[in-house]
């Protein structure tokens, strides 16, 4: 029996119990296919590196054609304790500002380099996500994790993902910018999770991203989600103590499969209190439609609205995006889009197109 | 339960969703998307002072992050905390380079983020558009002016709120230690053993006869005073301690403002003058 047959065995068996625990970096892959993020994440609550089923799964799911049979192939252990993995990014963007040059460029958008040590396999492991480019290497996660396998809870410590709604590739979706958590804003502190069949839930309690550099201030964060294989719910808070003011976060989310496509919702109430009028409430709404066209092609188009200040009128902001990810074989992805914002006319910057093409490369 | 946002508000953001929002109109309000009030605002080209800096480039693009209680690194760029935020503060990222270090714009944190040659991380504004050249120019023109808050403004110079010994004092110890404190923060990177000189006088002629060798430090905790220690037990006599005339070596705070009476021509500065009569 080949390692290729024994994969796909692994990847049928895992796809018939249905509500094991799959991938959020990209989260509709998860209400796609039905899985929690913990089966194709190290990290329970998404991103970064992949789990043996989420190699599987990049290798015989998500691309248009597999490898011949017999193409040794990557999979992510090194030995019986070390598992590394990888994100490439690199991109090609256009923007046009009305009354402006368009502005180009071709950019490295990120290499991430990942590594987990299982020092006691099931119970006791150490997590590295290590941001390689753009810039020198910086850690963006860091941490130990101590798991009980048969309560379903784990503890892990030091530099981490906070968990407050989907865990989105786009960091710039309005989401994650007014929530001000995200992939981009790792933060330090301590993070008990809880998983079971449908129940996935985490709380944070971490230093704040606002008290960087400061010796006061604490951030907590919590996440239930409950998981069904053909839809989802989840509910989040997040609450800050910072000298720069309290910051209180809320956020819904919910998905569905309806045949082939995929949709995700998300609503964010943030009500700031370190704004210099005082406080601040502001909104933010994402919609995400996937449709899965065949094997390896996937069109998603996304419909977001932002308040960024409920009390003033008329200074909504909308985003919509179209964007057709290729994925030609295991481990390479192409993608492009266009992004339309749509903001107050006075705004160069919020009415602006953006047309992109990236190469994302995984393992 | 009250740290929860109200269902009312729950309700009013489906509501919204449901109706699948329109971007606002803008009326009534500047480029910033703020209610517009008398005088002020945000009409004119960017010009390189802080005012036009922030209300072209702060509060427009980089407070959609940078602001309140959730900004990242801590860096808040709204109007009311920018400048404090920005002038002589160390970067988190990188704690050896300020963020803005005035007189010196290829030193500034904030230029090689939005250059995108930084130590650490993304290029800013985070995921595009970048600022053009022309706005990064302006900015590098207000940080080489000196990064001053006002438009213009004469800035006052670093001014000596405090010395010890003063003058005429007798110090108790031979190996002294002198602490100076200033009206603002020291510029700690341009400080080195240079920075200031302790002189033995004659007691005759009054003129300095010995350079003594010191070593400088700034107090931990205290980033406006200044210790000088002697490198060796001192003998009775007369000293004083002068910042050297070099402007290279100055001593100068976080903002760029040089000491009162250092002026274009290469003067040492006094900034202590005092007798010394060891206890035996």
């Amino acid at each position: 029996m080949t390692i290729h047959v024994v994969f796909r065995l692994l990847l049928t068996l895992a796809c018939a119990v249905g509500s094991w625990t799959v991938a959020c970096a990209e989260p509709y892959l998860a209400v796609q296919q039905g899985y929690k993020c913990a089966a194709c994440h190290v990290n329970a609550t998404g991103g970064g590196l992949r789990t043996e089923f989420g190699i599987v799964f990049a290798e015989n799911v998500l691309p248009a054609r597999t490898l011949p049979e017999g193409v040794p192939v990557w999979t992510g252990r090194v030995g019986d304790f070390l598992r590394l993995g990888g994100d490439l990014r690199t991109n090609w963007t256009r923007t046009e500002l009305t009354g402006a040059k368009p502005q180009q460029t071709f950019q490295i958008d990120q290499v991430r380099a990942y590594a987990a040590m299982d020092i006691v396999p099931e119970r006791f492991s150490v997590y590295v996500d290590e941001q390689i480019a753009p810039g020198n290497a910086t850690a963006m996660e860091a941490w130990a994790r101590l798991t009980d396998a048969s309560s379903g809870t784990y503890l892990k410590a030091g530099r981490l993902y906070l968990p407050f709604g989907w865990r989105l590739q786009d960091q710039t979706a309005f989401v994650r910018e007014t929530s001000g958590i995200s992939m981009a804003t790792p933060d330090t502190g301590l993070e008990l999770g809880f998983e079971r069949e449908h129940w996935s839930a985490q709380l944070a309690v971490s230093h704040g991203t606002a008290n960087a550099g400061q010796e006061s201030g604490h951030q907590v964060t919590s996440q239930v989600v409950w998981v069904q294989s053909r839809y989802r719910l989840g509910g989040a808070v997040s609450l800050t103590q910072s000298d720069a003011g309290n910051r209180r976060a809320g956020a819904l989310f919910a998905g569905v499969r309806t045949g082939p496509v995929a949709w995700l919702g998300e609503i964010d109430l943030v009500r700031d209190g370190g704004v210099p009028e005082g406080s601040r409430s502001m909104i933010a709404m994402l919609g995400e439609a996937n449709y899965r066209i065949r094997k390896g092609h996937n069109l998603k188009l996304t419909a977001e609205y932002l308040d960024p200040d409920r009390r003033v009128a008329e200074d909504q902001q909308t985003r919509w995006s179209a964007l057709y990810e290729y994925t030609p074989m295991p481990f390479l992805q192409l993608r492009a889009g266009l992004r339309r914002y749509r903001g107050i006319p006075q705004s160069v910057l919020e009415n602006r197109r953006v047309a992109f093409i990236e190469l994302h490369g995984f393992w | 339960m009250k740290y929860i946002l109200r269902w009312r508000e729950w309700g009013q953001a489906v509501a919204i969703s449901l109706l699948c929002g329109c971007a606002g109109n803008g009326a009534g309000l500047d480029q910033s998307g703020r209610p517009v009030t008398g005088g002020g605002g945000t009409n004119g080209p960017l010009t390189a002072d802080y005012a036009s800096i922030q209300s072209h480039v702060f509060t427009p693009i980089c407070t959609a992050c940078h602001a309140g209680g959730g900004a990242p690194q801590g860096l808040r760029l709204d109007a009311t905390n920018a400048y404090a935020s920005l002038v002589g503060v160390p970067s988190n990222e990188v704690p050896g380079v300020l963020r803005v270090k005035p007189g010196n714009p290829g030193n500034s944190y904030i230029i090689q983020k939005i250059e995108g040659h930084a130590a650490v991380g993304a290029r800013m504004p985070f995921g595009g558009p970048y600022l053009d050249q022309a706005t990064i120019d302006t900015i590098r023109q207000w940080i080489t002016d000196g990064a001053q808050r006002g438009a213009g403004a004469a800035a006052a110079p670093l001014a000596v709120t405090s010395i010890s010994p003063m003058s005429e004092d007798f110090l108790p110890d031979g190996r002294a230690r002198l602490i100076a404190g200033f009206s603002e923060e020291l510029d700690q990177t341009r400080l080195d053993s240079g920075s200031v000189r302790l002189e033995r006088l004659d007691p005759g002629t009054g003129l300095p006869v010995d350079p003594v060798a010191v070593e400088i430090a700034v107090p931990a905790g205290n980033p406006r005073a200044l210790m000088v220690i002697t490198a060796k037990a001192l003998g009775d006599g007369r000293y004083r301690l002068v910042v050297p005339a070099a402007p290279e070596t100055g001593l100068s705070g976080v903002s760029g403002r040089r000491l009162e009476g250092a002026g274009p021509e290469p003067t040492p500065v006094l900034l202590d003058e005092f007798d010394l009569v060891v206890q035996k």
